[in-house]
């Protein structure tokens, strides 16, 4: 009896070390770390390095970005699709998503606010839909929004707040990849509606700031893949932007002006025909979002 | 007999719950969003940026990239509260393969209780945030939480 009485307690023992061990391993394996080997230069202490993550803008700063250059309100070019239970899967509601943030953003800053209300509300379905329709009741925003409509300025800093709050839900929730989902689908629609401009008017500016955009595409994709192991489905949107930063890296314009390292201030203006080029590849891709 | 069983498993729910305890993160990401979001102003929210940090038995060097674009102005809020221990928060506007490269902001004159740290930054085409989080020799397992937040105007 007092042995099996001091065998029961030894076994309780074992088991709690065993747990305890499984605790210390599972702590140190949750983070994937590569070493850097030490240079010659390098100090003797040894770091760790992990890859480089990515903060990625809002679509309304895009936006604003654009409108400061001139961007001025094209009838009919913002998304006309308006069915978001067309998108079934979670890549093609997000990135849906962000072509309404876009176009939300265009029409909040040009004051097309029976637009912006539509928009805000085919977001706020999509986002049901991806499960994080709460963000849009929270401080009251989707009131909030409504009963501002003829206030540009309070519009654009509840989009800015709706934005803080979607970051922190899918921060929460760890699901930072919908956010680089989200603004690649954005990105591509502002690009697209920049462009789209652009050809009408042949503003200068513009064009240096769709130069400017495409510089932040390698982040866009780079984002994409940091989180490509949560969903599979980004392989083939990385895919589709990776073709779109290609047809850029290749543009004479760009091969002849690689970014200073120094010059900060220096922007980068393409040719008719380079902006033509990257519109028809854009224009396709987008035209593929909206289709699903 | 059973007693002895008892005895071992209330052990093993005090020891879980300890290690729970101990590598909490202390990351309430709400409360860390509200107060950068109360410096931010009057800079417009733009995007955030949480980083979960695991002190290991080696430094480690952390990074983060923010594309920025010109003539905007920037301002980043950062937060430590919710890391266990200090790190050095450097700001660059290479990255961490540049063989040179200095730093546009420091915390290495921030003082011990200063949690929040403003950044107005100046003209630049890209940011990269670097943590620097130091080697923990103990078995404490520590973990913490910093988060960025990037606001324009």
């Amino acid at each position: 009896m007092l042995l099996k009485k001091k065998s029961l307690v030894v076994k309780g023992a074992l088991f709690i070390a065993a747990s305890l061990f499984m605790v210390a391993c599972g702590s140190d394996t949750a983070t994937e770390e590569t070493v850097i080997p030490p240079t010659e230069d390098s100090v003797s202490v040894e770091v760790e390095t992990e890859e480089v993550t990515y903060s990625l803008p809002s679509p309304l700063q895009i936006a604003s970005i654009f409108k400061k250059s001139g961007l001025k309100y094209k009838t009919g070019v913002t998304s006309d699709l308006k069915d978001p239970a067309k998108y079934t899967s979670n890549l093609t509601k997000a990135i849906n998503l962000g072509v309404y943030s876009a176009d939300l953003s265009y029409t909040v800053l040009n004051k097309q606010n029976q637009e912006a209300m539509t928009y805000m509300k085919l977001s706020r379905q999509l986002a049901d839909n991806l499960g994080m329709g709460t963000v849009f009741d929270q401080g009251n925003l989707s009131k909030r929004f409504e009963k501002n409509l003829s206030n540009e300025d309070s519009l654009a800093y509840i989009i800015a707040e709706l934005q803080m709050v979607t970051d922190m839900y899918l921060d929460e929730n760890d699901q930072q990849q919908i956010t680089s989902i989200v603004f690649s689908g954005a990105w591509i629609e502002s690009m697209y509606i920049g462009s789209k401009v652009y050809v009408k008017g042949k503003d200068k500016e513009l064009n240096s700031k769709l130069a400017e955009q495409m510089t932040i595409l390698g982040s866009i994709i780079n984002a994409l893949k940091a989180e490509e192991k949560k969903d599979p489905a980004i392989s083939g949107l990385i895919a589709d932007l990776v073709v779109i930063k290609d047809i850029y890296d290749a543009l004479p314009s760009v091969k002849n002006n690689p970014e200073g390292e120094e010059d900060t201030e220096k922007e980068l203006t393409l040719t008719d025909d380079e902006v033509s080029q990257l519109t028809t590849k854009i224009e396709a891709l987008r035209v593929k979002f909206i289709n699903g | 007999m059973k007693k002895a069983f008892y005895i071992s498993l209330v052990g093993l729910v005090f020891v879980f719950g300890f290690t729970t305890i101990q590598t909490a993160d202390n990351c309430d990401k709400k409360a860390l969003t509200t107060s950068c979001k109360k410096k931010l102003d009057p800079y417009k929210y733009d995007s955030q940026k949480f980083t979960k940090i695991n002190f290991t038995k080696k430094a480690q060097q952390l990074e983060v990239e923010v594309p920025v674009f010109i003539g905007e102005k920037y301002r980043l809020v950062f937060n430590t509260s919710g890391m266990p221990k200090g790190i050095k928060i450097n700001v660059y506007t290479k990255d961490k393969a540049a063989k040179k490269r200095e730093a546009i902001f420091s915390n290495k004159d921030a003082k011990a209780d200063e949690t929040q740290l403003i950044f107005d930054v100046p003209r630049a085409r890209k940011m990269f945030v670097d943590y620097d989080v130091p080697a923990d020799s103990t078995s404490a397992k520590l973990t913490g939480c910093m988060v960025f937040m990037v606001g324009y105007k």
